[in-house]
């Protein structure tokens, strides 16, 4: 996801881009850049890498001038985060600027047409054709808008294009298929925007496109032609009433919802990544004498579910740190790996644990959301989750997505250490493949029983979350995002644990959730069982988190959330997806802030 | 953009209330739900409203005319034969062109924010047909929904049985629809399901989820959850500067408007609304989620709890009045009793005709229609329905229909 922006005027607006790509920030905030057109002169373009306000600082944003121009919020996809793949993108001749928001999926075959023509590319995007493209037609038509239709016309896959240009220097370009873009029509200047955050401060009329449709903005000024025919649409003026921070969540009431139901996408995305890369990391646990996976809050809880996989289906067993803990605990030198998690690439304890690490001569390797971020810079062996941006404070997607990337480590390892065969990792990797539609499953059909659990739960201020094996860390997982979000004291513990001395706490205003395994994990799910049944019987209120078993035998629970069954493989992390929503609901029925709960920031960089 | 909201219906579990009036004309929190909706379409920026009305049209017409105080432009359109929410928007048509999105809601939901500036903001995203969607503890009433990649609505499911375990969001009753969505209704006779379904099919209708409260004004109880809804919105207490008030006692959000007379020794628990005009005696205890509508009178040491008095209501000395509902001018005798509990503490059920309903509330008092008499020292038993303009004699305990 990216976002673009751009406004048509006949006075200065430099400063107020900037304002409309700082807003489209959480579309996208790895690198950024601006094009701003000035008469017939060259067309300006100041990027690179980092958030609006540090770009802005780098190449003095302040300084611009300008009363037409693009702008664009990049999240890198094809290509590193650099300042030469920022956008926008200049055509050879400097006559054209572009950017643009989807993926061009037939880029490889037009760019090989293009360099036979000798046009040189300074990015390794998909983008940058499209531009060499308009100004090859442009050669032969002579007329920008012919040449622009000629180009979108040899484009398969998504777009949302703008294109300015030094020939025709009061027009925006732009166009629009599968991914989105909207027109805003101001008093003394015209918008375009990936959704009206872009301009919501300036401009509440709106004309939105339609795919396959673009259009020719001026500042006065706008018509929408059909990409195909060149026949020209009339759409009506839509008044917008609303706040920006709404369009960004799309239709969700927070960005916590938004992203849990994000996951099917997310872990469908960790199994497209290149499977050269998990292996490279696999080959690296193995060879290593010693390896260490490490995080701190989630990060943490991810890495010990990891452990626990890496036990049970590849014979190893990792050692797991809290980063925040790792200098005091950890023993490591030139024949250890160490692997770390992080969303945003910058956790300081994290980053405090690697640079340790590296100054031990480890081998160091991190699964990252951002790239270009300093983790994703500074470690040996690098996977990026493709998780998009995770604007919520509490990790759901984007903790997932780093659960599934190690289960894919963890059968190239169990291959590779032959504690399963390569048959065995096909099924295990299939079954991984079964998840986004059991997670949309869970999402529309049980969400409504959560809920009402959470609201008749709501004012029980103490939790206890059980699980047995790969349960447990899920259970200490779930019990953290319960104190984050809703503010309710939560403990993770081993259900085994629970009879050495915290059993003494539990009355009624004490609740209790079990993660129960499916039965073809008999002895884990009997012993799970026997640990419901300590609670039962000293009264307290247990929910269980189940599947649908096939004997009819009562469950000792109070209530249950019977989920569909699932291969055992999976199965932890579709609960883990119920505990989401149930911290959510409880924190809902609280009127917690959800997106970003007191005391919380997105990514602690501090010690 | 216009509004279609849809009033005609007779509300089909809303006895002894239906008898007298439609839905939206119930007061909780002291204001009648068809207000709160017009406030909360014209906050969200709606200025035209065509109102369907067909259940008892003229208590509608008569208090949304001629001109509502927000300068709402409300347009009536008479249903006739109430035969359907499909068959009641098509005789709405001719007021919609085509090309034009219109909001429609059912007019006896309530939301505790308002929900029309959140869909409108969902629709703004893609100009696309949306529909708002919440969750419900009672989800197999309504149309479940599933939903795909962005939003999108992919099937919709009405009333599943409760053993199919399905716990999906509902659709909330508010929608925004073009009006090319009215040639679907056509198409399907006015059955409104085969409308959407057609739609979602054809063209596409997406989601806006509704994270707040809601609630779906089915049964004479769901007005008492409304009520404490809505109470739950207050955060301070607001006294009109024209009430004198002298040693009475008074804690938390407790409302009282224009004219109201309170008596020495009241003491007034809130939440609590006490509509202008009315009066509260001496002693008068007031608990939370009391509800007292404009004009009424609350005698001398009456206790009320957690229940909503219509306008014009005469409350009798002592009496208690506990988790009930107590429509428009209702005279109480003096020392009536509302029992709100069975006797083993257990849930009360309550006889509609030959089916049982459960309440799904263990404490729930009598539901005494419009007009109705009840003499004094009566003792009403839990979930009496008392019929609109019934004379209960004085010294006769009123059995509860079970």
């Amino acid at each position: 996801m990216c976002g673009i922006a751009g406004i048509a005027s006949l006075e200065d607006i430099s400063e107020r881009l900037v304002g409309s790509i700082r807003n489209l920030e959480y579309r996208g905030y790895d690198s950024c850049g601006i094009a701003l057109v000035n008469g017939s002169k060259a067309i300006r373009v100041s990027k690179n890498i980092g958030t609006v306000d540090e770009v802005g600082a780098k190449e003095n944003f302040s300084k611009l001038k300008g009363s037409l121009g693009i702008a664009h919020a990049r999240w890198a996809t094809h290509g590193k985060v650099t300042k030469a793949n920022a956008h926008p993108h200049t055509s050879c001749g400097k006559g054209f600027s572009i950017t643009h928001n989807g993926i061009i999926s037939n880029y490889t075959n037009i760019k090989a047409g293009l360099l036979k023509l000798g046009h040189k590319f300074s990015s390794e995007t998909d983008t940058e054709v499209i531009v060499h493209l308009v100004e090859e037609y442009y050669k032969k038509l002579k007329s920008v808008e012919q040449a622009f239709v000629s180009a979108l016309r040899d484009l398969d896959g998504s777009f949302a294009i703008a294109l300015v240009t030094k020939h025709e220097p009061g027009r925006i370009y732009c166009a629009r298929f599968e991914s989105p873009l909207l027109i805003g029509l101001g008093d003394d200047a015209n918008y375009i925007g990936s959704d009206f955050s872009a301009f919501i401060q300036h401009t509440k009329n709106a004309v939105f496109l339609e795919d396959g449709e673009y259009s020719i903005v001026t500042h006065d000024s706008h018509c929408i032609k059909r990409i195909s025919t060149g026949e020209t649409v009339s759409r009506p003026v839509q008044e917008l009433k609303w706040d920006p921070e709404m369009a960004q969540k799309g239709g969700f009431p927070h960005y916590m919802l938004k992203e849990i139901y994000e996951q099917p996408q997310i872990v469908q995305n960790a199994l497209d990544i290149d499977r050269k890369l998990i292996l490279g990391f696999a080959k690296i646990a193995l060879e290593k004498s010693r390896l260490y996976i490490t995080g701190v809050g989630t990060t943490f809880y991810v890495a010990q579910l990891g452990q626990y996989y890496f036990s049970q289906y590849a014979g190893l067993t990792p050692m797991v740190i809290s980063s925040d803990e790792f200098r005091f605990l950890a023993q490591v030198d030139k024949n250890c790996a160490v692997l770390a998690l992080s969303q945003s690439g910058e956790t300081y304890d994290t980053l405090t644990a690697l640079r340790h690490a590296k100054s031990m001569k480890a081998t160091t390797a991190a699964i990252v959301n951002v790239m270009g971020s300093s983790m994703a810079r500074m470690v040996d062996h690098l996977i990026l989750q493709q998780s998009g941006p995770e604007i919520c404070v509490i990790s759901t997607k984007a903790a997932l997505s780093q659960m599934i990337i190690l289960a894919r480590v963890v059968l190239e390892v169990g291959v590779m250490n032959k504690r399963i065969t390569l048959k065995q990792a096909k099924t295990f990797e299939k079954e991984i493949g079964q998840l986004p539609g059991a997670i949309e499953k869970i999402l529309n059909e049980k969400s409504g029983f959560i809920h009402s659990i959470a609201k008749t739960h709501s004012k029980i201020r103490h939790w206890l979350f059980l699980g047995r094996g790969r349960y447990y860390p899920i259970a200490r997982e779930s019990a953290l995002k319960m104190k984050e979000v809703a503010y309710v004291h939560a403990e993770g513990m081993p259900s085994g644990f629970l009879k050495h001395g915290t059993i003494a706490l539990i009355d009624d205003r004490l609740n209790s959730v079990i993660f129960t395994p499916p039965e073809e994990e008999k002895q884990l799910y009997e012993l799970t069982l026997s640990s419901a049944e300590e609670i039962k019987a000293r009264g307290g209120y247990l929910l269980g988190i189940t599947f649908k078993s096939r004997s009819k035998e009562p469950l000792p629970f109070t209530d249950q959330i019977v989920l569909p069954e699932a291969p055992p493989f999976i199965a932890p992390f579709l609960e883990m997806v119920v505990a989401q929503l149930l911290s959510y609901f409880t924190a809902t029925t609280l009127k917690r802030n959800i997106d970003r709960p007191r005391s919380l920031a997105k990514s602690v960089t501090v010690a | 953009m216009k509004a279609l909201l849809l009033a005609g219906g007779r509300g089909a579990h809303m006895a002894p209330f239906s008898s007298t009036r439609p839905n939206p004309m119930i007061p909780v929190g002291g204001r009648y739900v068809i207000d709160r909706t017009v406030s909360m379409l014209y906050e969200a920026g709606i200025n035209s409203m065509k109102l369907v009305v067909g259940h008892r049209p003229q208590m509608l017409t008569k208090h949304l005319s001629p001109e509502h105080p927000t300068g709402m432009a409300i347009h009536f359109i008479d249903q006739g034969k109430q035969n359907g929410i499909g068959k009641a928007m098509l005789k709405a048509r001719d007021q919609f062109s085509p090309g034009e999105h219109f909001v429609l809601v059912y007019a006896d939901t309530l939301t505790a924010s308002n929900i029309i500036s959140v869909i409108l903001q969902s629709f703004s995203l893609h100009n696309e047909p949306t529909a708002a969607i919440c969750l419900t503890r009672s989800g197999e009433k309504y149309g479940n929904v599933y939903l795909g990649k962005d939003m999108k609505i992919t099937k919709i499911i009405e009333k599943p049985k409760l053993k199919a375990g399905l716990g999906n969001y509902v659709l909330a009753g508010v929608f925004v629809l073009p009006e090319a969505f009215f040639g679907f209704l056509e198409k399907s006779k006015g059955n409104m399901e085969a409308a959407l379904k057609h739609l979602i099919k054809k063209q596409s209708l997406r989601a806006s989820i509704w994270g707040d409260d809601w609630l779906d004004m089915a049964y004479p109880w769901d007005i008492l959850k409304a009520n404490q809804m809505v109470m739950d919105q207050w955060k301070e207490a607001a006294i009109h500067q024209s009430v004198e008030l002298s040693n009475t006692k008074i804690k938390g959000p407790v409302r009282i408007c224009e004219g109201a007379d309170i008596r020495a020794g009241a003491v007034l628990e809130g939440p609590a609304y006490i509509g202008p005009g009315s009066f509260i005696g001496h002693n008068v205890l007031l608990r939370p989620y009391t509800s007292v509508g404009a004009n009424s009178v609350i005698g001398h040491g009456a206790e009320l709890k957690n229940c909503v008095i219509f306008p014009e209501t005469v409350v009798g000395r002592l009496s208690f009045i506990g988790d009930s509902v107590v429509g428009e001018g209702v005279d109480i005798g003096a020392g009536t009793m509302t029992i709100n509990r069975t006797i083993d503490k257990k849930e009360v059920k309550i006889k509609e005709g030959r089916t049982l309903v459960r309440a799904g509330l263990n404490k729930l008092g009598a539901f005494i229609g419009d007009g109705a008499v009840i003499g004094a020292s009566n003792i009403l038993d839990a979930g009496s329905m008392v019929q609109a303009g019934k004379k209960i004699p004085h010294n006769c305990s009123y059995p509860a229909k079970r």
